[in-house]
């Protein structure tokens, strides 16, 4: 077996984009008007014509039965979160390997579901929609909105890191300094704390982890009664299906 | 997955975790598996490990033979200390450190190849030979069981690949969606979908019928066309309109059909009591307009037969009534000399039968009618000795098939003879045809030579069509020779002109090569002088004594061009 010389894997630069193998961007959407309050969540091809918003927020307004003092609503928030992937594109930022720790915390109708995982943002072939799959497959979860919550909840994080990481790389630029390391930028934000590779994947590490930390990377789900949900919302008399943490992939995406 | 081979079994007893034999079955696709090496078959499924695509480079940190292996035999094992049990991807993640999108990819890899979860859908058997004791004691899984997969993936798979790849030659294509809308609203009532043909009336003009059957413009137009014809036919214009309605086919009614046929065979009184709603005539009408109709009588009378063939066997009335049909349509080609008598009787034996039904089977017989004129207007548009020739060849033909059919004509050829029809020969055979008809209704009256008339229509029938058949292959052989023909020309021609043109070039070439010639003999002249003149300069620089400073030069370049 050869022994490989650890070190990081050559960075190499893109324009930006979802660290995902779908370029796919997670929305959320959270207005209130006129006492109603309306949450969701889900993704969206920003390669798709703007023209599809609008009748995107329509049906989605016509499906749940929002007045349509909404739809602008819907619109704007949409177009803004989009609008915002955009300004990024232009930008070029770095793919090299690393492996942080993402967390889901998620409550969806009535589950809850906690669970903490490697992702490697490097890895421009992951894809969340199939990991979420997998989790709900595994843990034999039915709700058909738990696994697209998971999904974007993975998507949200992916993007925060990757968008900092594109900030950081103009922040190098404009300081020509060239001073900071490289090390010393990646820490410089909340990128979240990278896994040390060297500890886990160096000749002497093991990739097994200890047992008595598995139970932190593991899913934790719970099934909450229906009772309790009508205190903790008691805003949302008008919708009692949207929930604090509901979330919702569009199906048009999904599709 | 294949079946478990007996012979594919893997021995752990060199394998890591757990140090007692034991025999595990895998599937013999798997046989390349062993514990202290990767084979080709790991390296092609991940190559991310193996520094191939997708990775990054070989070297990485996370991703290299070392870490795959640790990986793999970890998995393996995990799921051979209970075999009966389903591993499942998300217990294994929770012990792994690395990427959980290539842990995914490696733990599909396993459980595709049978490596792990092999045993475990077929729990029972295994489930006595398992429980032997195993290195590594691990406590059971917390909120993991066995569970068939849910059947139902409630998100579908999303393929964009290449979707968000910026491209860099500044063409972009206009944006698409990147989904297709299946909740949108469908809505068939805004535009009228025309019954005929079936397209989207865009257009205002559409007409509806009596039971809801929206018809388009064009096809209305056409319709009336149908109408007009009909028209010509006295005492059938008001029904057209309602047998159009009535003989449209739902596909309920089709599927009646077809379930009639298949249960009776060609026994039709019984299929058009299964149908309910249609007549005898109109379910052969609409099985022969099936795609497939012919193909399934075929099978089931144990024998392909043609169209006509079948009408014949399979009712001897659909014959009655194309010969209706070929009559009363050379009626209406016959020119004004046509004896007024002939006009009558055609009508006559138009009119024994309901008008109703006639027209019904007019309108829904429309591929056998326009068989019909198709086959007339093949006849007139070759000259009359050819379509004699085909007749006669026709007429031999169905003899030597049938006796009686010889019989028939034998008996027609003599009513033929009586006729004067001087003129007209290219219609020879339609009125033929028809002027046998009118005058076997004026002859017989008996039921007997009803029934020989039959017989003979039949013939006289499939004559016409043969006939018709072979004129128009003569033609079309003829038309082919001429294209032939001409092609032979235009060939002729194009190579012609093409010589010429390889002459004019020749031509041109020589002209050039005199040019040449002159101008080299021009530089040969200039050149000599030339050296005539070094010579000069030199011979006087020699007088004088005077050395050039180029000299050296100037020699050396006299002397190549000598030498050149």
């Amino acid at each position: 077996m050869k022994t490989v010389s650890l070190g990081a894997s050559r960075p190499s630069t893109v324009n930006f984009r979802m660290p995902t193998r779908d370029n796919l961007v997670p929305i959320r959407v959270d207005i209130e008007v006129d006492g109603q309050r309306y949450r969701d969540a889900f993704t969206w091809n920003p390669r798709d014509p703007d023209s599809e918003i609008i009748s995107f927020a329509k049906r989605t307004a016509k499906d749940l039965k929002l007045p349509a003092n909404f739809v602008p609503q819907m619109l704007q928030s949409i177009q803004g979160q989009l609008a915002e992937f955009r300004s990024y594109e232009g930008q070029e930022m770095q793919i090299k390997e690393k492996i942080v720790p993402l967390k889901i915390d998620l409550r969806v109708n009535n589950t809850v579901i906690r669970d903490q995982f490697l992702w490697d943002i490097g890895n421009l072939d992951s894809d969340p929609e199939e990991f979420a799959r997998t989790l709900c497959d595994d843990l034999n979860i039915t709700d058909p909105e738990v696994g697209p919550a998971i999904a974007v909840s993975i998507r949200e994080q992916l993007y925060e890191i990757a968008s900092q990481s594109v900030s950081v790389m103009r922040e190098k630029q404009l300081s020509k300094k060239g001073r900071r390391a490289p090390e010393f930028s990646s820490n410089s934000k909340a990128v979240n704390n990278a896994v040390d590779l060297f500890k886990y994947f160096g000749s002497k590490g093991s990739v097994i982890r200890k047992r008595k930390e598995w139970y932190l990377y593991e899913p934790v789900v719970d099934v909450v009664a229906n009772e309790e949900d009508g205190k903790e919302e008691p805003n949302n008399s008008s919708r009692p299906k949207k929930r604090a943490e509901e979330e919702k992939v569009a199906s048009l995406q999904s599709l | 997955m294949s079946p478990p081979a007996a012979g594919a079994a893997a021995t752990s007893g060199d394998g890591p975790p757990s140090s007692p034999r034991e025999l595990y079955t895998i599937p013999a696709s798997s046989g390349w598996f062993r514990w202290d090496g990767i084979h080709e078959t790991e390296r092609r499924a991940l190559p991310e490990f193996f520094g191939g695509a997708g990775g990054a480079g070989f070297g990485t940190a996370t991703r290299n033979p070392r870490i795959y292996r640790e990986y793999r035999d970890f998995i393996i094992a995990r799921y051979r200390e209970d075999p009966a049990r389903r591993l499942t991807f998300t217990e294994v993640r929770r012990a792994l450190v690395g990427d959980v999108t290539l842990l995914r990819k490696l733990f599909a890899f396993l459980d595709a190849s049978g490596l792990i979860n092999f045993s475990a859908s077929s729990s029972s058997s295994g489930t006595a030979s398992r429980q032997q004791e195993v290195g590594v004691v691990v406590e059971a899984p917390v909120g993991l069981q066995v569970t068939p997969r849910p059947p139902a993936s409630y998100f579908a798979e999303e393929k964009r690949g290449g979707a968000g790849e910026e491209r860099e030659n500044g063409f972009r294509l206009p944006p698409l969606t990147s989904y297709s809308d299946v909740f949108g609203e469908w809505t068939p009532g805004k535009v009228p979908i025309c019954g005929f043909c079936g397209e989207e009336c865009n257009d205002e003009k559409f007409e509806t019928l009596q039971d809801g059957f929206k018809v388009c413009s064009k096809c209305s137009k056409s319709n009336n066309d149908n109408k007009e014809e009909g028209n010509k036919c006295p005492g059938d214009k008001k029904e057209s309109v309602d047998n159009h309605a009535s003989s449209a086919w739902t596909d309920a009614e089709t599927l009646l059909l077809l379930e009639g046929v298949l249960k009776h065979g060609d026994d039709w009184d019984l299929i058009a009591q299964h149908v309910r709603t249609k007549n005898k005539s109109e379910c052969i009408a609409r099985l022969i307009q099936l795609p497939f109709g012919e193909h399934m009588l075929g099978t089931i009378n144990g024998k392909s037969v043609s169209r006509l063939h079948m009408n014949q066997a399979t009712d001897g009335k659909m014959n009655q009534h194309i010969t209706k049909e070929s009559s009363s349509h050379s009626t209406e080609m016959v020119d004004g000399m046509q004896i007024d008598g002939n006009e009558d009787s055609a009508d006559k034996s138009v009119e024994e039968h309901p008008p109703t039904k006639r027209r019904r089977l007019f309108s829904s017989m429309d591929a056998t009618a326009s068989l019909m004129e198709k086959l007339a207007l093949l006849t007139t548009s070759s000259s009359p000795d050819v379509v004699a020739a085909a007749a006669d060849a026709a007429i031999k033909a169905l003899g030597n098939e049938n006796p009686q059919a010889r019989k028939a004509f034998r008996l027609s050829e003599r009513e033929f003879k009586t006729k004067a029809f001087a003129s007209n020969h290219a219609q020879q055979i339609d009125h033929k045809v028809g002027n046998k008809d009118v005058e076997m209704h004026g002859r017989t009256g008996s039921d007997k030579k009803q029934e020989k008339k039959f017989i003979a229509n039949a013939y006289q029938v499939r004559a016409a069509v043969a006939t018709a058949i072979g004129v128009a292959a003569a033609r079309a052989k003829m038309l082919a020779d001429q294209e032939e023909r001409e092609m032979e020309l235009l060939m002729a021609s194009i190579i012609e002109t093409q010589l010429r043109k390889m002459q004019y070039k020749i031509k041109h070439y020589e002209e050039l090569e005199l040019v040449m010639e002159q101008e080299h003999a021009t530089s040969q002249q200039v050149k000599g002088s030339l050296v005539n003149e070094w010579l000069k300069v030199l011979e006087q620089a020699f007088r004088t004594g005077v050395s050039l400073p180029r000299d050296e030069l100037l020699i050396k370049l006299f002397l190549n061009q000598s030498t050149a």
